[in-house]
């Protein structure tokens, strides 16, 4: 919100001069982005009512922590991880593995473990498990660079969907994983669409104090001159290779913890929520609402679930093609955003 | 000044044991899946056979893929992901004109919808590749109109004919037999002609009995073509792989080009590309819904046994096709001077520019010919198995993983990669269920690009 | 100028260091001692392994074989990561500066905390600043602190890629040509940086092919050729040897 605010006195202070016009015409699309944005969510949500608000609101705040977690890899490290959605799976189905209840699996012929335990106390375990796997991961990813490592964390997230669904002694394969608990606190359980919506902005909240935090200390200088120079960072002193790991991994437990909000959301997880595409989606959101800025990817993960949205009131749009219609802008989207703003809406590394 | 001490490697860290002794780790590791594979081969040398026939022809598919995406990015320099979708496009393309043919048109998707979008889409291309190659330079010469009004019929009458040979694609081989006789005539007459130069015969007759033998052959063929109902199959591959290949073409012409002058880095690129894969992936699933579908049983689908093993006749097939793409590229590579502009422009784009390479025109070509291969590679795999929409994306990525297996940039790495993939995925699911296959891609990838990340056979 | 035959002590010193590219010595058996506290001169014809040398002294490159000797510790390994904690750093021949953070941000880079946690809870402090502007100041930044470094002139950007190893606290600067392409007041800033440098007790060691410069500035010369040491010494004898002019002019 400070950068919006910045935007609007930005926008006074630039009317006033009348000399500025010109310029403020031509390269204001950040601002044009940000009022477009929040206006059209903001009129969309009041025509379509508290319900829906609630429900585009909580999808957003997922969204948006996932798009928060990868920023601070793609954007500020410079590492086009196209993989996320792994890290993303591993805190779902490590949180639905954890809480489900037990006496719901024994209905089905195929018995995998299951825990139920409460959501509070399976949370941290799911998100410290998604850190795990990215130490492992991070440390072979560690050498590769530009396209090659787009290669390579397309494999990871091949290799993490292809593990959700074939696993079955632990993930149920294609079946998915029912009856993960709902979040409990001191003997209420949070049900209501509402009280979850809070729950999840309170982690959003949280996610993006601690990318604010880490963006703005010496360590997100350093990071994003690694993602200038890598070789050149070095001569500073500083070792790239452990700056990055702790970037992805801190990064891949958000997405974790994305994850196991989404299961206890869902509150039923299968495999579809997490293929690669997903993934593919995840990243245009980054690259849309803008590369290097907090405030971007918030922006475009509330334009990605806007536009999913608004997608349902276009005319001779069948419902059962609203999410390929999507894809489609998206996919245009991308082209239109390389061609002419490498960095996205409001962003501030142009890849 | 004496040493007080010396400082040793600090005995620390696996990162740098890796970094170290990461040529004995590739030995060991090399050891032991040549021992794996050959306790196998010991074990049943039959079942390895059998592997081996499997993994052949995944391989043959895995390899034109890898081919064209080298072709491509040795010349440019990015990584060109619209692969995934001519792979996608070609399969589909050949679903949509055969999809009455078979299974009693159960799958039957042809739309007037979509034949008039997409000749009309055609229809705008040709106009405006004649306006940007041609407008200028006849309007000086004749009336301003008069090529104006020509380039209009031309492209009518092209969208006319494209949208004839969709709407009636259980007549197609009668619809293509014309397109089929004049482009025999025209490769006939061309051959004459050369023969003719070499053998310096001048004869005023000479342009008659160049043409009248190439149209006799023309017709003929374009007769043969009409009066067999079962070339329509094959038909529609050809017309599949043009397809793919010109949709390649539209999008270098009209979209690369701009971006790279622009793009600072192959990452913008890339992501671009990624761009049209989500779209036209999205595209493909709204026309064709998102189910597996099959394709139709092309010829052999009878089974040859060799020394106790299964191979459909089929799979020789695809077999031969990647290694015929493969000694085509490299002749046309090595032997003509389009190949080696491809070769300068891949050196040194610049350079070749100022040496008088028309540079736009070569590598809009080799953005043609890649994704003809990435097409076959789709309908091969296609015919094999079933096609779905997501095919694409799959199939870019191991034809993506084949290339850097094989050495990026290089052609005899892009095939030996490709096969390689293709074995190394069957054998590796041995002991394994056959759904774990793309990890098992994957993890060779990421071994690959520890221990040789120059790939098998680096780029010279 | 006899001052410069005292006997001091070495900052650092290579002890038959080589390095190999497939079948081509870039470096061969070099063993080179430089004295600290002076400016000492690199220079050879194109080719004779300057830039490797400063590649191998600043841990980009891994020494084939032989040892640096930094302060009476022997190295065999120089990690580029660790060569500040050697007091080493560097400039490169082709500026490579962090292009699309600010002016300001390239210098923090070299002021701030090394290590990855304490990183983490560090912000900005006074003390910083007042280096980073001081840096600024000195290299005539100042103004521009807020423009990224991707959109400087040439001359900004090699005069803030010296800042930038200014702001680094270490004994030995490592100058890649610094002089090459500068503008003649650029030039002299440049000049008046490295003789600072001398005045504050620093090794500087640069790479240059201006000879005017290089008889003014340095106290010590090292001449290369093809990856041996041709010449050493005091920099107008060496440059008057036969041998180093015609290294030089390539017979």
């Amino acid at each position: 919100m400070a950068l919006s605010t910045q935007a609007i006195g930005k926008l006074v202070r630039r009317t006033r001069d009348l000399r500025q016009r010109p310029r403020f015409a031509r390269g204001n699309i950040e601002l044009w982005a940000n009022l477009i944005i929040l206006s059209w969510s903001a009129a969309f949500m009041l025509w379509q009512g508290v319900g829906f608000a609630i429900q585009v609101s909580t999808f957003f705040a997922i969204w948006a922590i996932l798009a928060v977690s990868l920023n601070l890899v793609v954007g500020y490290t410079g590492l086009l991880s196209v993989g996320h959605i792994g890290f993303f799976g591993i805190g779902a189905y490590a949180m639905a593995i954890l809480s489900s209840d037990a006496s719901y699996e024994q209905l089905r012929t195929e018995a995998i473990p299951t825990f139920g335990w409460p959501f509070f106390a399976a949370l941290p375990v799911s998100v410290v498990l998604a850190g795990l796997v990215a130490v492992v991961v991070g440390i072979a990813f560690n050498r590769f660079r530009d396209d090659i490592y787009v290669l390579v964390s397309f494999g990871f997230a091949v290799i993490a969907f292809n593990i959700f669904l074939n696993w079955r002694a632990l993930t149920r394969g294609a079946f998915g994983i029912h009856e993960i608990a709902r979040p409990e606190i001191g003997g209420w359980t949070v049900n209501g669409t509402f009280e979850y919506l809070i729950l999840v902005l309170v982690f959003l909240a949280i996610v993006v104090l601690i990318s604010w935090f880490i963006v703005t200390s010496s360590f997100g200088r350093v990071l994003t001159a690694i993602r200038e120079d890598e070789q050149a960072i070095e001569v500073f002193g500083y070792q790239t290779a452990h700056y990055k790991l702790a970037i992805w991994v801190i990064s891949a437990m958000m997405a974790g913890l994305a994850g196991a909000l989404f299961a206890s959301k869902t509150s039923f997880i299968d495999p579809n929520s997490f293929v690669l595409l997903e993934s593919i989606l995840l990243v245009s959101i980054v690259i849309l609402g803008g590369l290097a800025t907090i405030w971007g990817s918030l922006l475009g993960a509330m334009a990605f679930v806007m536009l999913e949205e608004g997608m349902r009131f276009v005319p001779f749009l069948p419902a059962e093609h609203i999410g390929q219609a999507r894809q489609v802008v998206l996919g245009i989207l991308l082209v239109v955003l390389m061609l002419f703003r490498p960095q996205g809406l409001v962003g501030k590394f142009r890849l | 000044m004496s040493l007080a001490r010396i400082k040793e490697v600090p005995l620390v860290l696996l990162l740098r044991f890796r970094e170290h002794h990461s040529r004995a780790l590739a030995t060991v590791l090399t050891t032991a899946v040549i021992a794996y594979v050959g306790w196998k081969i010991v074990q049943s040398p039959e079942q390895a056979l059998q592997f081996a026939f499997n993994g052949l022809p995944v391989g043959a598919v895995y390899a034109l893929l890898a081919l064209g995406f080298t072709l491509v990015y040795s010349t440019v320099w990015f990584f060109d992901l619209y692969y995934g979708a001519a792979a996608a496009l070609g399969a589909y393309g050949v679903f949509y004109l055969r999809s009455q043919d078979f299974l009693g048109g159960r799958y039957d998707v042809n739309n007037h919808f979509v034949n008039i979008v997409f000749a009309a889409v055609v229809a705008g291309v040709v106009a405006w590749a004649l306006h940007e190659n041609f407008h200028s330079r006849l309007r000086s010469r004749f009336h301003p109109n008069l090529p104006l009004a020509l380039g209009v019929l031309l492209s009518g009458a092209v969208g006319i004919y494209v949208w004839l040979v969709l709407a009636n694609p259980s007549q197609l081989n009668a619809m293509l037999s014309p397109l089929i006789g004049v482009m025999v005539m025209a490769a006939a007459a061309w051959v004459l002609h050369r023969a003719w130069r070499r053998l310096s015969l001048t004869t005023s007759l000479a342009p008659i009995l160049a043409i009248a033998p190439a149209a006799a052959l023309g017709a003929y063929c374009g007769f043969l073509v009409a009066t067999t109902p079962e070339s329509s199959l094959y038909l529609s591959w050809g017309v599949s792989c043009v397809l793919a290949g010109a949709v390649s073409l539209a999008l270098y012409r009209g979209l690369y080009v701009y971006m790279r002058l622009r793009a600072k880095s192959p990452l913008i690129m890339l992501v671009a590309s990624l761009g049209i894969l989500l779209a036209i992936t999205a595209i493909i699933t709204i026309v064709f819904r998102a189910a597996p579908r099959p394709l139709p049983d092309a010829f052999g689908s009878d089974v040859w046994t060799v020394a106790g093993a299964n191979i459909k006749a089929f799979n020789v097939f695809a077999i031969g096709v990647a290694l015929a793409g493969f000694a085509g590229l490299l002749l046309l590579l090595k032997k003509t001077a389009f190949g080696t502009a491809v070769r300068a422009i891949g050196d040194d784009e610049e350079v070749s520019k100022v040496v008088g390479i028309n540079t736009t025109v070569v590598i809009a070509v080799v953005f043609f010919i890649g994704a003809v291969f990435a097409a076959l590679a789709g309908i091969l795999s296609g015919h094999d198995t079933a096609i779905q929409p997501r095919m694409g994306l799959l199939l870019l990525l191991k034809g993506w993983i084949a290339s850097v297996i094989g050495g990026i940039g290089n052609l005899h790495g892009a095939i030996i990669g490709g096969f390689a993939l293709g074995m190394i995925e069957q054998f590796g699911i041995w002991d394994l269920a056959g759904e774990w296959k793309d990890v098992i891609s994957f993890v060779v990838l990421i071994i690959f690009l520890s221990f040789w990340p120059q790939g098998l056979l680096p780029r010279r | 100028m006899s001052t410069k035959l005292d006997p001091r002590t070495f900052a650092l010193e290579t002890k038959a260091i080589s390095k190999h590219f497939g079948a081509v010595k870039a470096v061969d058996q070099l063993s080179m001692s430089i004295f600290s506290e002076w400016i000492t001169c690199v220079v050879g014809p194109n080719g004779s392994g300057k830039s490797t040398l400063i590649n191998l002294l600043s841990g980009m490159l891994p020494i084939d074989e032989g040892i640096v000797v930094i302060d009476t510790v022997g190295i065999r390994v120089l990690k580029a990561h660790e060569t500040p904690d050697h007091g080493i750093t560097r400039t490169f021949q082709e500026v490579r500066l962090f292009d699309q953070i600010t002016v300001w941000d390239n210098i923090m880079v070299g002021l701030t905390e090394r290590r990855l946690f304490p990183s983490l809870l560090e912000r900005t402090k006074p003390r910083h600043q007042e280096r980073a502007e001081e840096i600024l100041r000195s290299v005539g930044m100042w103004e521009k602190r807020d423009a990224m470094a991707g959109d400087l002139s040439y001359g900004q950007r090699k005069l803030l890629e010296i800042g930038r190893v200014m702001a680094l606290d270490v004994k030995i600067y490592l100058f890649d040509e610094p002089f090459a392409g500068l503008f003649p007041r650029m030039l002299e800033r440049v000049k008046d940086i490295l003789k600072e440098m001398r005045r504050q007790k620093r090794t500087v060691i640069f790479v240059s092919h201006n000879m005017d410069i290089v008889r003014e500035l340095s106290d010590h010369i090292f001449v290369l050729d093809s990856g041996t040491l041709l010449a050493v010494g005091e920099v107008d004898e060496v440059l008057g040897r036969s041998t180093v002019i015609d290294a030089y002019l390539g017979h």
